[in-house]
């Protein structure tokens, strides 16, 4: 939002001539978060309190995502591929749940029936497939082959709760905190569960506020109300970075902007089936430019795959990504004008990027009609391949590299839009090789082999720029290390110095 | 017109307005494109529903009826208080809806009474110190009042007293002080204009006959204004006053998205983004109700605060 910016420019402005701020008498022992909107109340979240799209550390997994994406262990100490097609996992023996009943793999079975009931899981996990072969062992065998599974139980979406609990409104796990009041679109407060089987959060106290303005949640935190905000906007960021007493952090990349292309579509949405015109879109686009200067250089990064690189490992120099070359572009398009219909998603996409992109087009023969939509109309259009273009930026919260690839340009995948993206059948099977790839190192070849094949070699899809999340704290805030994926982010290292 | 014809008479003209807007809200909802079906179990799971699902769901919430049926079935259903289940939340809408209009209610109200409360004194000295630097000064602020965007003026007030002075809250609710923000915003524009035109009518009452007879019998000049003056020109002021409680109330969409504020406004705001059609059919006819009532009540109201309407006209006006 670029209102943000007078405000802050006039306080800074007034800063000089301001009187008391802030309440430095506050127990310290409580850090106030101010987050977007609640989304908790909505039906897709309701059985998600405190854990999706907000992780205040009340839950756990088995098992857990690590800033460079790996997996490493949680509730279960270790795991093993038993039998064709199913997982072993040996859970971490005397962990209680914060109502200190025993955490056993009855408990953990009960939650990942309950989850394959609530149809929100992505693993293919069927009420019976969870076999309990005694107290701290469990066999997880999905009913389709599925050998990311262990890469997709770290999200939060597999979080393991108490039997009895009701993750709608009192979620009680294992995590360092535990829900102690959950006001909706107001607040959600956590305190230290005492029993957590690690290092205990060195915090008393953690308070989520629901605050959806952006510039709101920057006044609180210049105010004092809150120590630290969410979501902070690149325009907004630079100002706070030359606030006396704040501080600014970037995650490392964990969201890639992505051009989608509409591979299959039907008139008059069909010109990107032409490989030359999708070459000539690619090569259009000076990347760097849009990095530097459109997202302002500090929270995004110049990537060539479509996930957050790192997700890859060494692999991710396997995609080359389409080189910036104008003149190329010209040449493709045979000196013929073409007009495409570019889609964005609201909530993710900004304006500037989305004139950056249309700009660049038109320079080499490419009339680009923008159109606005609100989220409902956006969805319906994407569902229905009525566009040439769109403009997302998806998020990377588990460990399986091949998770975008299989969900949106994968001709078998449930989503309903890659019946438009969808590419060819040496993707799909250099797809499908990642999805049953035995270890990890294979998977991610063969994601990034695949991803050679989206990006480079059939164009089907412009990687622009790796995205950053920006937080902005006080300066007493200590310990925060942030995640790039937010599910991830940690709050039990976090402390505000005296 | 006796007065009970005449309430007879408005009672049946802001029914058949109420009806109309029924018309049109559920209309709205069954002219946009898309299933309610289907998008209700898409938003229930997250996930694509098969076409049995989908047929299931239209049969049990009746949307293979014909226009009319549903028209009626749901009017019928909203006069209980079942506006249906949000495909957002899938809580019943009239549920949101009385949880949250309080808070917007409690600000609407707040605001109007800062917005008199500034409005009226101001609009008197103003009229009495015509063309003085004080009048122009006052026109002055309420020009800038009516011309002030909410959003900025919220950001504003939020640096002053929040940022610089650290005396009130940025945002959320809990008490007094978490109010004084947000109703002081809306409370404000409501001011400029309600200054405005109280000032445009005393001015126009001060040039009338009573008011020369009665600065002739040796009444002062501040006694005039505030007892004679005044009370004629305060009808537009609840005329004003009505109207613009309605119109706080749709300000109050973006007041509340800005300071947290829990009312309906950013609720209506995400529904419409969302495209939840019970949720914006309920918020509709809920606010056209409260508008309806709010006009009956402000004519009623002629006919108590000025004689001559209950004696003259059965179109209220001023004189």
């Amino acid at each position: 939002m670029r209102l943000v910016l007078l405000p802050l420019l006039l306080e800074l402005a007034l800063t000089g001539c301001g009187g008391p701020r802030g309440d430095d008498a506050a127990d310290r022992h409580t850090l106030v978060v101010a987050f977007g909107a609640d989304e908790f109340p909505l039906t897709t979240n309701r059985e998600r309190l405190g854990r999706y799209p907000l992780n205040a550390g009340i839950c756990e997994p088995l098992v857990k995502l690590t800033r460079d994406f790996m997996v490493a262990p949680a509730l279960a100490v270790r795991w093993e591929r038993h039998e064709p097609g199913a997982v072993r996992f040996i859970l971490q023996r005397g962990v209680t749940f914060s109502n200190g009943a025993p955490v056993d793999a009855h408990a953990v079975a009960l939650t990942l029936a309950r989850v394959a009931r609530s149809r929100i899981d992505f693993s293919f996990l069927a009420d019976s497939s969870v076999s309990v072969v005694d107290d701290t062992t469990l066999d997880v065998r999905p009913a389709r082959m599925n050998r990311r599974l262990v890469d997709q139980l770290v999200h939060q979406v597999y979080d393991i709760l108490a039997p009895g609990s009701d993750p709608a409104r009192q979620p009680v796990c294992t995590g360092p905190f535990r829900l102690v009041d959950y006001v909706a679109h107001s607040h959600l407060t956590v305190v230290r569960n005492e029993r957590y089987r690690g290092e205990r959060a060195r915090l008393d106290t953690l308070v989520f506020r629901f605050i959806p303005d952006e510039t709101t949640r920057t006044l609180a935190l210049r105010s004092g109300e809150v120590d630290v905000i969410f979501d902070v906007g690149r325009a907004n960021a630079s100002a706070l970075e030359r606030a006396p007493n704040l501080r600014v952090v970037t995650a490392p990349p964990g969201a890639v902007m992505v051009m989608y292309m509409n591979l299959n579509g039907a008139a008059p949405y069909k010109q990107l089936r032409d490989s030359s015109v999708r070459r000539a879109v690619a090569t259009a686009i000076d990347r760097n430019t849009l990095v530097q200067r459109v997202l302002g250089g500090g929270s995004a990064a110049l990537v060539a795959t479509v996930n957050p690189p790192s997700v890859l490992g060494a692999y991710s120099s396997l995609v080359q990504g389409v080189p910036y070359d104008p003149l190329a572009a010209t040449r493709a398009l045979q000196g013929r004008r073409r007009s495409l219909t570019l889609i964005a998603n609201p909530s993710s996409i900004d304006r500037a990027t989305v004139e950056y992109v249309q700009a660049q087009l038109a320079q080499v023969g490419i009339d680009v009609a923008v159109e606005r939509l609100d989220a409902a109309a956006y969805e319906s259009r994407l569902n229905s391949g009525a566009f040439d273009l769109d403009l997302e930026l998806p998020s990377q919260n588990d460990a399986n590299p091949a998770f975008l690839l299989a969900l949106r340009w994968y001709s078998r995948s449930s989503t309903r839009s890659v019946a438009f993206t969808h590419a060819s059948p040496r993707f799909d099977a250099l797809v499908e090789r990642a999805l049953a790839a035995t270890t990890d190192d294979d998977a991610r070849r063969a994601a990034a082999e695949a991803m050679h094949q989206l990006v480079d070699v059939e164009v089907g899809a412009v990687p622009l720029a790796g995205v950053s999340r920006i937080y902005a704290m006080n300066g007493r805030v200590r310990g925060f290390v942030p995640h790039p994926s937010r599910l991830n982010q940690d709050w039990n290292t976090v402390w505000v110095a005296r | 017109m006796s007065g009970p014809e005449w309430l007879a008479r408005r009672l049946a003209g802001a029914a058949f307005v109420w009806l109309l807007v029924s018309f049109l809200a559920f209309s709205l909802g069954s002219l946009a494109p898309g299933d309610p079906a289907h998008i209700m179990l898409l938003r229930r799971t997250g996930d694509q529903p098969s076409e049995v699902e989908v047929q299931q769901l239209r049969h049990q919430l009746g949307l293979d009826r014909p226009f009319v049926m549903r028209y009626a079935g749901w009017l019928s259903a909203a006069t209980r208080g079942d506006f249906g289940e949000s495909y957002r939340t899938g809580q019943p809408v009239f549920s949101e809806l009385r949880a949250r209009f309080p808070a917007t209610l409690t600000l609407a109200l707040v605001a109007l009474a800062v917005g008199l409360i500034i409005a009226v004194p101001l609009a008197v000295v103003s009229a009495a110190a015509r063309d003085t630097a004080f009048d122009h000064g006052a026109r002055l602020v309420a020009l800038a009042g009516v011309s002030m965007p909410s959003y900025w003026l919220a950001y504003m007030l939020m640096l002053l007293f929040a940022v610089q002075l650290g005396l009130l809250p940025v945002s959320g609710a809990g008490g007094v002080r978490h109010l004084v923000l947000p109703a002081l915003t809306l409370g404000l524009g409501s001011a400029a204009s309600v200054t405005r035109m109280l000032r445009a009518t005393l001015l126009d009452e001060l040039g009338e006959d009573y008011v020369r007879t009665a600065r002739a019998k040796g009444l002062s000049g501040l006694l005039v204004l505030t007892r004679h003056v005044l009370r004629n020109a305060l009808n537009p002021v609840v005329t004003v006053s009505g109207l613009r409680f309605g119109r706080l109330l749709g300000e109050a969409v973006i007041v509340e998205t800005v300071f947290a504020w829990p009312g309906i406004g950013r609720w209506m705001v995400e529904s419409i983004y969302d495209r939840d059609y019970p949720a914006i059919q309920g918020f509709v006819l809920y606010i056209a109700t409260v508008f309806v009532v709010l006009n009956v009540a402000v004519d009623l109201s002629y006919r108590v605060l000025d004689p001559r309407v209950r004696l003259a006209s059965p179109v209220p006006s001023r004189r």
